[in-house]
């Protein structure tokens, strides 16, 4: 188990964007394959591949294209998730730039599996480049009668259109990027079960289908080869493979296509291994999900049973590698930093404990820090965890408590000998004094 | 003319007139056709507001001054509460002016980690700004973003809709000065184009990153 391209298989041909190259690579034959199918066959097909989310949940991808209404007696839309905010993920933005043909032709079959009419795609404002691969992809898709009416002679009309946001962390969550279409502001809205979920009353108050874009492209690949051949890769539970954008202190930084299941220090390896020094950390999925020590990394493998097993989450494919010379503590307070900066403030637990934690770490890591404050940490965390609409809470609340569970000893160093252990330049010395509380209050 | 505001005790919509002074709508009969097309792709007008918002920051120059949300406000049909609030929700709409080059350093996780504040604190000692603020002489704003998502290029700069990857402290000036010399007014006001056009076959190319060594 190792590097598998399977949805990456095309990058690096030259001119891939062009629907010419991309059709004499095996271009839009998942396309042809499901319009010849009936509209069950190719839910079907996705189930029996095994295909779970990939936009950092795992929920599988066939529940939501079943839970559509079978029929054309009301509007349908298909929205894929290309607002990508995740820190240490860059998985979308290549297959934007790189495959967006790709990403059409997902979402293509998907409309089809789900009798939608209209797509959207709603690409993070900051995206400009990856956006117009996109423009051009969907332009000649429609030339070619992939998009528009009667695709393909199925007598299914689609129609594909690209939103843009405009910077937030916050609309990449599903409710809120159905509320940032509609127009509004990026607030979350009651999730399932105190609100119908979004395949019954989602955008629109219509059934909606969304799914990240690596999902779509999964899905594009089952369709153009076949279920038994996806799901004879990866693990029992976890099928396929997964792109890992690795960063940090790698030798070479960049996305990798690894089977599910597979080590992971085998990935470590493979991108060139830690630089400037030995292995103190990583974090596997994305800012969100806990930091795991070295010697706990050996024991992990990327599935999301085995991270989940081991306290933290495969999540979006975030990994973040970090040398020995790491402050852990500073790098928490970084992060806390994030979430009170994307925190939507619609929920009072989230738009507060999300101040509060930052304040303590800010605390802690200027020197300032006091006995108590590690346990002041986890009660404020424990208070935010999973009440607030949306995830975001959450998510600012697991790094912090996963690096205390297994840094707890750094977090001590600082609050008594009010410096770092490792004499880390995280937050190096200024050039000219700037006060730095002016600076952030600046922004 | 004047907005409304909905009432939900009397569940009325009570006349409300608009602090803002009158002026004159500037949007350009191809904005307008623009928006047009672009309300086409939705079920309900006010589902543009995002796009619409695109066009009146570039039509407005970079920055949505209350004229420009009470034009959006007027073409959509919404109250204008309703737009400043949207604009004011999302970062990428700049509520008060810009400088000609906006310049947003990632300082985020894996960049901060490669030497971002380096590079911020250099940008601040050259600028003499320091976060947030805008040069004296209207040319840069300096400000900092929150993951840009191209870690594995870090440290990523963002100037206008341009990302440019692998700055470090050692190389960073030389884009101030490939800035300075540059002739285009760069603030992020691109992204509307793209939604534009349906037509089949009407794009035109746009955007594009950038190396920092090719700078050198």
């Amino acid at each position: 188990m190792a590097i598998l391209n399977l949805l990456l298989e095309h990058r690096d041909v030259p001119g891939i964007t062009n629907i010419d190259v991309w059709e004499a690579h095996g271009g839009y034959e998942g396309l042809k394959r499901a319009a010849a199918m009936e509209r069950q066959a190719i839910v079907d097909e996705v189930k029996a591949s095994g295909l779970r989310g990939r936009g950092g949940a795992g929920f599988p991808t066939w529940i939501k294209w079943n839970g559509l209404p079978k029929n054309y007696d009301q509007p349908h839309y298909v929205l894929c998730n290309a607002d990508e905010g995740e820190p240490g993920t860059f998985k979308d933005r290549e297959m934007l730039l790189k495959l967006p043909h790709a990403i059409v032709e997902g979402i293509i079959i998907a409309g089809l599996a789900t009798y939608s009419k209209v797509g959207y795609i709603y690409i993070r404002g900051e995206y400009t480049e990856p956006a117009w691969q996109v423009r051009k992809a969907i332009d000649q898709a429609y030339q070619r009668g992939y998009l528009g009416k009667n695709i393909l002679g199925t007598g299914h009309d689609f129609d594909l259109y690209i939103h843009m946001g405009a910077g937030s962390y916050e609309c990449g969550e599903e409710s809120a990027l159905m509320s940032s279409l509609m127009g509004e502001r990026g607030n979350p809205r009651l999730k399932f079960p105190h609100a119908p979920l979004p395949t019954v009353a989602g955008v629109w108050q219509a059934p909606t289908l969304i799914n990240n874009v690596e999902t779509y492209c999964a899905a594009r690949w089952v369709l153009a080869n076949s279920a038994e051949k996806y799901a004879s890769y990866g693990t029992e539970r976890s099928k396929g493979t997964k792109i890992m954008s690795v960063s940090g202190h790698i030798a070479r930084p960049g996305n990798y296509e690894v089977e599910m299941g597979t080590p992971l220090m085998e990935l470590l390896h493979q991108a060139g291994g830690v630089i400037n020094g030995r292995l103190k950390a990583v974090i596997p999925g994305g800012s969100s999900v806990q930091i795991k020590t070295a010697e706990d990394c050996e024991k992990i493998n990327l599935d999301y049973e085995s991270c989940g097993a081991n306290g933290t989450l495969l999540g979006s494919g975030g990994f973040m590698v970090f040398n020995d010379l790491t402050d852990i503590v500073q790098l928490m307070k970084r992060t806390a930093e994030f979430y009170m900066h994307e925190s939507c403030g619609k929920c009072t637990p989230c738009r507060e404990g999300t101040r509060w934690m930052f304040k303590v770490m800010d605390r802690i890591a200027s020197g300032a820090g006091q006995q108590g404050d590690i346990e002041l940490l986890l009660s404020i965390a424990s208070q935010v965890d999973g009440r607030s609409y949306c995830g975001l809470g959450d998510a600012a609340c697991w790094p912090i408590v996963g690096a205390i569970k297994a840094f707890r000893s750094e977090f001590e160093y600082w609050i008594e000998h009010k410096c770092s252990p490792v004499g880390s330049r995280f937050f190096p010395p200024q050039v000219e004094a700037v006060n730095p509380i002016l600076a952030l209050s600046a922004r | 003319m004047t907005s409304t505001s909905y009432n939900a005790l009397t569940d009325t919509f009570i006349p409300k007139p608009i602090a803002e002074p009158q002026q004159a709508d500037r949007f350009s009969d191809a904005a307008i056709a623009e928006l047009e097309e672009i309300v086409t792709h939705y079920p309900e007008r006010k589902a543009a507001c995002l796009p619409a918002l695109w066009i009146a920051q570039r039509e407005y120059g970079g920055s949505l001054t209350p004229g420009a949300i009470r034009e959006v406000a007027d073409r959509l049909g919404l109250s204008y509460t309703e737009v400043e609030g949207v604009a004011s929700f999302y970062t990428m709409y700049n509520l008060k002016p810009r400088g000609r080059h906006h310049v947003e350093v990632c300082t985020c996780l894996t960049c901060a980690l490669l030497g971002a504040y380096d590079i911020v604190h250099r940008y601040e000692h050259e600028l003499g700004v320091t976060m947030g603020g805008t040069t004296e002489d209207g040319e840069f704003t300096l400000s900092e973003a929150e993951c840009l998502n191209y870690c594995g290029g870090a440290t990523v700069i963002q100037v206008g809709d341009k990302y440019f990857t692998g700055v470090t402290p050692e190389n960073c000036l030389s884009l101030i000065e490939e800035l300075r010399k540059s002739q285009q007014f760069t603030p992020a006001l691109l992204a509307d184009s793209i939604v534009k056009i349906q037509t089949p076959g009407a794009s035109t190319s746009g955007g594009g990153s950038f190396a920092a060594q090719d700078l050198i």
